[in-house]
């Protein structure tokens, strides 16, 4: 069941960034004799609304303390930052904001429903609309069992879905989760993403932050990649698998051979498809240029979506059977990994 | 929403974070066996304001001018018996009250600065000095409930038995409060400081003796001159000073106790006012350090 629609406040002019940081950085100095840390360098990064946006990187690139710097949580050294419009740190715009940190812990003494009533009042919600909040939250989260369990009791599954609640509660336009599955279970990180869908579908912007790659390529619109506290990569997630300037696809043909396909196709089909074969793909075998196994040729068509269209319809006339039609991709993984272990330039 | 309702929200949770530690619940507890101990346990008979008798646990009391017959003029007045018994009753209960509460309050601060937690809270539309205050005004209000209920627990309690009301008793608890709240300044300060609920501990009960002891240096002003170096008694004259005027009036706040519970004359109030300067000076030293952390 949806929430109830949200009152807003009298129309303001609309705001086109989430978030804003403009040349931020920031050092932290841990004492006399000890090497300070930068841990954001010159960083420049816009995120429009209404999107899901993911934030990657390794451990130290800055991702967390980007987020602390933009909610006040942490001064920034230089530079500037501003969340909705507003300056960072600002405390009023807060309550258009939820936030799932990492790690986060709730006061041991309370109840999931008491954490739900003492952070929703902190956001400002005012009873009835905080009580029909927390009801609907906890069933949607499915924490209604627990709601008067002590959270010192909970399993680290539940505190994130009650952390998801938290987050939400206050039906926010900016949410900010910081590993907002980490040690879930699959079905635990399904339903996550299905609330995080949902919470698109209202309009919020959602800014990720997780190293679970997977999840963050299906999730997301677009990425940045953080390391060393900058700015090293950053698009749509479609824009940085392609792997090139150019989109590349591999046809799975059946029947014919290789020189009826030089025929159809021209000599370029026989030139060899496809990435290495795997380790044990005892069954690939290579005639002729074209990649063959069990009798199933792949070719690569490159160019534009008419280009492949234009080879399909060739293939068919020709009588020819496509079994299959794959983009070639990298994986984010494979790209996040090219940018920071082999140091590929933006 | 009204801000009033999140420092509310605070509040609130501070004392059930206290209430759940349990440390609070303990003093309670002893509080509630002294009152039940008076309630049940002493019984008087008093005729024109002088005790004729007197039981314990239903044993007849022997002292001289007790024991049935008030002899005459020899009677031991219903107000000196009730003054007593809160003098023994303050004597003990406060000191044991003020460290319970120190106890359980040391690691209020440094547990709201915990990663993850901190991160939560200023997440939300609150801003870090409210946060702070609510979070020291809710250890504060917990503790003096406590303190309340001991006075006035004792306080009605004797007076139902003989029929003595003593205003000064109860003003002794408003002044423990006002005293507790200082220390509370300084505790919140070291927690937000060091981070440490065990430094935090170790401070308060430095400031309460520290305090206690640069008043006997200060009110007596030839103890300089044993010192036969000049730096050397400027420089300790210099550090008993600051740190006479800068910790709370534990020494005079005692004897203002004292004397308020016998019902005599007390010289001066500037104590109080200087002990709750001190606290206001250690709590926004505090708030002002908390405003610039990163977290």
């Amino acid at each position: 069941m949806p929430l109830p629609p949200r009152r807003t406040a009298p129309s303001e002019p609309p705001v086109a960034m989430a978030l804003v940081a403009e040349g931020l950085s920031k050092t932290y100095r841990s004492g006399v004799g000890r090497r300070p840390v930068q841990a954001l360098d010159r960083l420049d990064l816009k995120v429009p609304r209404g999107v899901v946006f993911g934030l990657l990187g390794p451990n130290g690139a800055g991702k967390t303390t980007l987020v602390k710097v933009a909610l006040g949580i942490a001064r920034a050294t230089a530079g500037r930052a501003e969340l909705l419009g507003r300056p960072a740190g600002d405390v009023p715009i807060r309550a258009r904001i939820g936030y799932l940190p990492e790690n986060h812990r709730y006061p041991a003494h309370l109840s999931g429903e008491q954490v739900l009533h003492f952070f929703g009042r902190l956001s400002g919600l005012a009873e009835p609309d905080r009580s029909r909040r927390v009801e609907h939250l906890l069933r949607r989260v499915r924490m209604d069992e627990w709601r008067t369990t002590p959270v010192r009791r909970y399993s680290k599954g539940m505190m994130q879905r009650l952390g998801m609640a938290q987050a939400i509660l206050n039906e926010p336009d900016l949410l900010i989760l910081d590993e907002p599955t980490d040690g879930v279970d699959p079905v635990g990180r399904r339903e996550i993403r299905d609330l995080l869908l949902e919470q698109k579908e209202r309009g919020a912007t959602i800014f990720l932050n997780s190293h679970l790659l997977s999840e963050v390529e299906r999730l997301c619109d677009r990425v940045a990649i953080l390391k060393g506290g900058r700015l090293v990569r950053e698009g749509h997630v479609e824009d940085l698998t392609r792997g090139g300037a150019v989109n590349v696809w591999e046809i799975d043909v059946q029947g014919g051979d290789d020189a009826r396909l030089a025929a159809v196709m021209g000599p370029a089909a026989l030139r060899p498809a496809g990435p290495p074969p795997l380790p044990g793909a005892a069954a690939v075998a290579r005639e002729g240029g074209a990649a063959v196994r069990d009798g199933v040729r792949t070719l690569e068509v490159s160019g534009e979506t008419e280009d492949l269209n234009r080879a399909i319809d060739a293939l068919r006339a020709a009588g020819l059977t496509i079994a299959a039609v794959r983009a070639r991709r990298e994986s984010l993984e494979d790209v996040f990994v090219k940018i920071v272990r082999d140091g590929e330039a933006a | 929403m009204n801000p009033g309702a999140k420092v509310a929200a605070i509040v609130l949770d501070t004392g059930r974070e206290l209430a759940y530690r349990k440390t609070l619940l303990f003093y309670f507890g002893i509080v509630t066996l002294t009152h039940l101990f008076l309630l049940l346990a002493l019984q008087t008979d008093v005729a024109n304001g002088v005790i004729t008798s007197i039981r314990l646990f239903g044993l007849e009391g022997s002292v001289h001018g007790f024991g049935g017959r008030a002899a005459e003029g020899m009677g031991l007045e219903a107000n000196q018996l009730v003054r007593g018994i809160q003098i023994a009753v303050t004597w003990t209960l406060y000191p044991i009250g003020v460290m319970l509460a120190v106890f359980a309050t040391a690691s209020l601060v440094p547990h709201m600065l915990e990663k993850g937690t901190i991160d939560l809270l200023l997440s939300k539309p609150v801003s870090r000095p409210v946060l702070f205050v609510s979070r020291y005004l809710g250890a504060l209000l917990v503790a003096g409930a406590n303190l309340f209920y001991f006075v006035g627990g004792v306080g009605v309690i004797l007076a139902i038995k003989t029929g003595v009301w003593n205003g000064g008793f109860f003003l002794s608890g408003l002044l423990m409060t006002v005293y507790f709240g200082a220390l509370l300044a300084f505790l919140v300060l070291i927690g937000v400081l060091l981070r440490s609920t065990t430094i935090g501990i170790m401070s308060a009960a430095a400031v309460y003796f520290v305090s206690l002891i640069v008043a006997f240096p200060h009110a007596n002003a030839d103890w300089p001159a044993l010192l036969t170096s000049k730096p050397a008694r400027w420089g300790t004259q210099a550090v008993v000073e600051v740190l006479y005027h800068a910790l709370p009036r534990t020494l005079e706040l005692g004897n203002m106790v004292t004397a308020l519970v016998m019902q005599r004359p007390v010289a001066s109030w500037m104590p109080v006012a200087w002990t709750i300067v001190s606290g206001a000076g250690a709590l926004l030293l505090a708030i002002a350090w908390f405003r610039r952390c990163d977290f």
